[in-house]
């Protein structure tokens, strides 16, 4: 079990504990404390930019430094993290709560993506705090579209079969804030995890994912859908081959197997898993 | 170790002004290396991506740049250079 799970699960995955689909608005701001303004705090008030400027400038050791720096404080907090599909369906059908459409925020910064319709929003909020998302147009520009629970996980699926997979988020420590299809290199999180070890802000699934060489027949369907560089054709046997250390359980080349041949094995069932986020 | 050190670039603010309206050099790069965002924003009010200065584009991954030149040929209004520091050329 990964830290939020030790730190919201109460025994089982975090994200499943029904106390976190809080039905509540916002909570109010501590006085003072001032309001988070777009990316400005993200990306450029974040020493990300400086650690990266280091690394283009060949000063490895200020990359190192700062990225420790970075993930240190990471740690603290609670991380995005991959959820196979049919978990964040499970999620959406118990949720019980508001869920919308909307743009994403990572793809609007990398791509200047402008996401205005069902067909085009690759994320999804959760929680009633959504209803109040026209105080804030520019945070939700494009606007965003509330779905029925049967709605957004067909929506889900849309983006699973296009090879996107999911990641959740929690939103003020307590409450699950989001769903949203992730890729390489869009995804801020897994750009930043895959390339600059930000190993904190995007934590491993709970599952890694297992190919059974009996049921797969080689097909390669699987292949190219792995945001992680987790998953290779292994020439030798005529198979894919997964490497457990690297696989972040996100299920996506799993969900591409018409031959049921890719399993889900929590990270847990094996010692030297177990450790590994 | 090789380590590998990548052209600076440079981008005049005077001259890019709306990215987020323009976008060319954000989507023609072919290893994603700008962001894109806005300088402002505030509770009930969306900015206006064609007035100049209310969004900023920044080379946050420059560390991938390759030195391709594909944003500087698309940027229609000539705010940005690629070049690799003299050092590297020789
Ligand atoms: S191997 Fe499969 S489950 Fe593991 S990270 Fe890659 S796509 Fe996701
Ligand atoms: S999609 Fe399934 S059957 Fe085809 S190669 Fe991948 S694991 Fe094997």
């Amino acid at each position: 079990m990964c830290r939020m799970c030790d730190w919201l699960g109460e025994g089982q995955i975090w994200y499943k504990n029904p106390k976190l689909h809080a039905n509540r608005m916002y909570k109010l701001r501590e006085p003072g404390r001032k309001p988070q303004e777009s990316l400005r705090g993200n990306i450029v008030g974040s020493n990300l930019h400086e650690a990266l400027e280091a690394k283009a400038n060949g000063d490895l050791a200020t990359f190192n430094r700062l990225i420790a720096e970075k993930n240190a404080a990471d740690a603290r907090k609670v991380g995005a993290q991959p959820i196979p599909l049919n978990e964040a369906i499970e999620v959406i059908k118990t949720l019980q709560m508001p869920v919308a459409a909307m743009m994403c925020i990572c793809r609007k910064a990398t791509r200047a993506e402008e996401e205005t319709n069902l067909n085009e929003y690759s994320c999804l909020a959760l929680g009633t705090g959504m209803f109040k998302w026209e105080r804030w147009p520019e945070r939700y520009r494009g606007g965003v579209e509330f779905l029925k629970p049967q709605d957004a996980c067909d929506w889900l699926e849309y983006w699973d079969k296009r090879g996107m997979m999911h990641l959740i988020m929690e939103e003020g420590n307590d409450f699950l804030g989001g769903i949203c299809n992730c890729d390489y290199p869009d995804c801020n999180p897994i750009r930043q995890r895959v390339d600059y070890g930000l190993d904190q802000q995007l934590v491993k699934g709970e599952y890694i994912c297992e190919v059974d060489f009996k049921r797969c027949n080689g097909c390669g369907e699987c292949l190219g859908r792995c945001h992680f560089n987790a998953l290779k054709f292994e020439v030798t046997i005529d198979r894919p081959s997964i490497d457990p250390m690297v696989c972040f359980g996100c299920a996506l080349c799993q969900t591409a197997c018409n031959r049921g041949a890719i399993n889900l094995v929590p990270r847990s069932a094996y010692p030297a898993l177990r450790n590994v986020w | 170790m090789n380590v590998v050190i990548n052209p600076k670039i440079t981008v005049d603010y005077e001259r890019c002004t709306t990215p987020f309206d323009c976008k060319r050099c954000i989507r023609i790069c072919p290893p994603a290396v700008f962001v894109v965002y806005d300088i402002e924003s505030h509770r009930g009010y969306e900015v206006d991506k064609k007035q100049p200065g209310t969004y900023k584009m920044l080379p946050l991954y420059r560390d991938k740049c390759t030195g391709c030149m594909k944003c500087v040929e698309v940027c229609p209004v000539d705010a940005l250079t690629v070049k690799m520091p003299e050092e590297m050329l020789t």
